[in-house]
């Protein structure tokens, strides 16, 4: 009869090397084949510090207290191993057409191959709403949340002191992921800001999923014109704006209009937007004058001839029949 | 058996050494094929992009097959537009959605005179199963610039236009076919936001299904009010003794309540608000309305409206003759 110390001590040498052994199995990616409609199969993917593809990461750091990373099953496209992931950077705030606007969002995004969406509440704390919408598209998602601080909200202060909209959002989301990714060389990725109201082509992601340093293209909609556009040479380079507010801006391009390598990201670690005393129309330009020159933009979109990307405004909602205390459920969810 | 220290090390070691030996093992197996030269890099998600087209494309121009092996009705949807600014945008954001929507038929109706390109080359290159039309809304039944957007009716003639083509494709089929029979038809305006679960609500409608919708009626959401499980009454906040207070947007017809009432159509002189009720009232009884959604509880549908563009400046480079270009597509 073997004795007790004997077999623990067995146990113990034996454990690691079990466990070890388990670890390495199951960390190299197979692809999995493309699959018809919904039929729900599980899609492997590896993330850099090596977590098991089925397990919801909850990671406590500095940013925003927890942290949830979730992958994805079923719908979205199956992950491959060559295409550089996008990271979409979307900042939204509570407001009656939110669900609306991220429902619709969620529903283009979810034909994009390899994507990240980043969404970043301006919010106390996270909210059920978003949570839930979230996990039920099944996208590869993170969600964060950040109040904008009192003192640059939009109403209170006047125009020199406030902040655009989602600046605090988007600093957030540019730093969850410079901690989240650290340094590897394997990070191939692009990062790409997008509001949740504005309407993209599915063309626009394959665009940008090239981009070597900054990429630009067309925006409709915005600056008062059918499209604000860069000016392109016979060169394919840019050497202005297509603009009329303000053309001499460093960078007069909108939120929607250009996309970043991540490694320029991460190699940059000090580049945010500017928070305080930032014109209108030059939120861009304080990140990107960080980033680039004018003559490291790559043009996309056929040179800068088509529009692939529309930056709508939904109208605020006419509620004037819930009256003072409301007049529908408070418990259904809109 | 009594483990002596020394027999304890020579396991460990043996062990220790198995396990590098493995390690090494699988390190010199696996490829590591990352260093590919960018321009084919380029080419490779370019041609993924197009592969996932084509997948999507083949997915929808197989609607017979489909339906032999899952059986499931189709739903039509019939949407009017018309030309203006943020139509392609529209039009796109809602090709996104229709494209998970499995057995979706979508009819396309513009209020223009003649097909137009833009929507002609937009749904050519959707991937979505189309059907194209066109009906012009008579003069005076048109809003003028700078009537308010609740005077007259919309898209009345526009959606008569696609239960014509329904009506005619189905005689043409003899009214039998897995397309036709357990078919459901759906009004979805251009601006609204649809949930992909909407769809799989509606698509077993035996007379007419009807569920909330969210942002109409000057409130949150309207919906009808069910009662083990019938709906006994609707509750919205605008004229609520209408014989349907009830959006487009929240409910579906099964196509043989359709096609067993020839002369049912969309009046366009009825009252604003009136509309859907013009169209149902002679159709189905309040009683007869199947409730969907959680018993009417969830919103699955907003009806959202996207503000008209500023083209201030636009505006003023034309009269200086220095208009963005024409030939690019907004």
């Amino acid at each position: 009869m073997p004795r007790r110390r004997d077999v623990l001590a067995l146990v113990l040498i034996v454990l690691p090397w079990t466990l070890l052994i388990t670890v390495w199995h199951q960390s190299p990616v197979t692809p999995q084949p493309v699959t018809r409609k919904d039929n729900r199969r599980v899609v492997s993917k590896t993330h850099s510090n090596g977590l098991q593809p089925k397990e919801s990461c909850v990671i406590y750091n500095s940013v925003s207290g927890v942290v949830r990373t979730e992958y994805a099953y079923g719908r979205p496209q199956p992950w491959s191993d060559l295409l550089p992931i996008i990271h979409i950077i979307t900042p939204t705030y509570t407001r009656p057409v939110q669900k609306a606007e991220l429902t619709r969002l969620a529903n283009t995004l979810l034909h994009v191959p390899n994507l990240h969406w980043i969404v970043v509440e301006d919010a106390p704390r996270r909210t059920a709403l978003v949570s839930r919408l979230l996990r039920s598209t099944g996208l590869n998602h993170t969600h964060l949340n950040v109040e904008t601080p009192r003192a640059y909200r939009l109403h209170r202060e006047p125009r020199a002191a406030r902040v655009p909209r989602g600046t605090t959002q988007r600093n957030l989301g540019l730093r969850w992921l410079r901690e989240a990714l650290g340094h590897g060389a394997e990070n191939r990725g692009v990062v790409y800001f997008a509001d949740d109201d504005n309407t993209y082509s599915l063309e626009l992601f394959e665009e940008m999923r090239s981009t070597q340093k900054v990429s630009v293209w067309p925006v409709a909609f915005v600056g008062g014109l059918r499209y604000e556009s860069p000016k392109i040479n016979t060169m394919g380079k840019v050497y202005g704006w297509r603009t009329v507010f303000d053309p001499h801006r460093p960078f007069a391009i909108d939120m929607a209009g250009f996309a970043i390598n991540l490694q320029l990201i991460l190699s940059k670690p000090q580049a945010y937007f500017k928070l305080k005393g930032v014109k209108g129309g030059y939120q861009e330009s304080s990140l990107l004058r960080e980033l680039v020159t004018l003559g490291d933009l790559e043009p996309k979109a056929d040179n800068c001839t088509k529009v692939l990307v529309w930056h709508t405004r939904t109208e605020r909602p006419v509620l004037v029949n819930e009256g003072k205390r409301g007049f529908t459920d408070f418990s259904v969810e809109i | 058996m009594k483990l002596k220290l020394k027999t304890v090390f020579l396991l460990y070691f043996m062990v220790s050494l198995m396990g590098l030996v493995y390690a090494l093992m699988q390190l010199g197996q696996r490829c590591d094929c990352r260093e590919h030269d960018l321009p084919k890099d380029r080419t490779i998600s370019q041609l993924r992009g197009e592969l996932h087209k084509l997948h999507e494309q083949m997915r929808k121009s197989e609607p017979t097959k489909a339906s032999k092996k899952t059986s499931l009705p189709t739903i039509y949807v019939i949407t009017p537009t018309y030309a203006r600014l943020v139509q392609k945008a529209e039009l796109t954001r809602l090709s996104q959605t229709f494209l998970h929507v499995p057995q979706l038929h979508w009819i396309l109706v513009e209020d223009a005179p003649h097909k137009t390109p833009l929507v002609r080359d937009f749904l050519a290159a959707s991937g979505l199963t189309y059907t194209h039309l066109h009906m012009l809304t008579p003069k005076e039944r048109k809003l003028q610039e700078g009537d308010p957007t609740w005077l007259k009716p919309r898209g009345a003639e526009q959606r008569n236009e696609g239960l014509r083509w329904l009506r005619e494709m189905a005689a043409a089929a003899g009214g039998k076919g897995p397309t036709i029979e357990s078919a459901v038809v759906y009004f979805a305006d251009d601006d609204n936001t649809y949930s992909l679960q909407l769809f799989e609500e509606m698509r077993y409608t035996v007379k007419v299904s009807v569920w909330p919708v969210g942002l109409v009626g000057g409130m949150k959401f309207e919906r009808p009010v069910v009662e083990n499980g019938k709906v006994v009454r609707f509750h919205t906040g605008w004229r609520p003794s209408r014989p349907f207070p009830i959006d487009m947007a929240g409910f579906a017809v099964s196509l043989k309540l359709v096609l067993d009432n020839p002369e049912a159509r969309f009046d366009g002189d009825a009252q604003i608000g009136f509309l859907e009720s013009s169209f149902l009232q002679n159709m189905v009884t309040m009683e007869e309305l199947e409730p969907k959604a959680d018993m009417c509880n969830k919103v699955l549908v907003w009806h959202t409206r996207t503000e008209k563009p500023k083209m201030k400046r636009e505006e003023a480079l034309i009269k200086q003759g220095l208009g963005s270009d024409p030939n690019v597509e907004v």
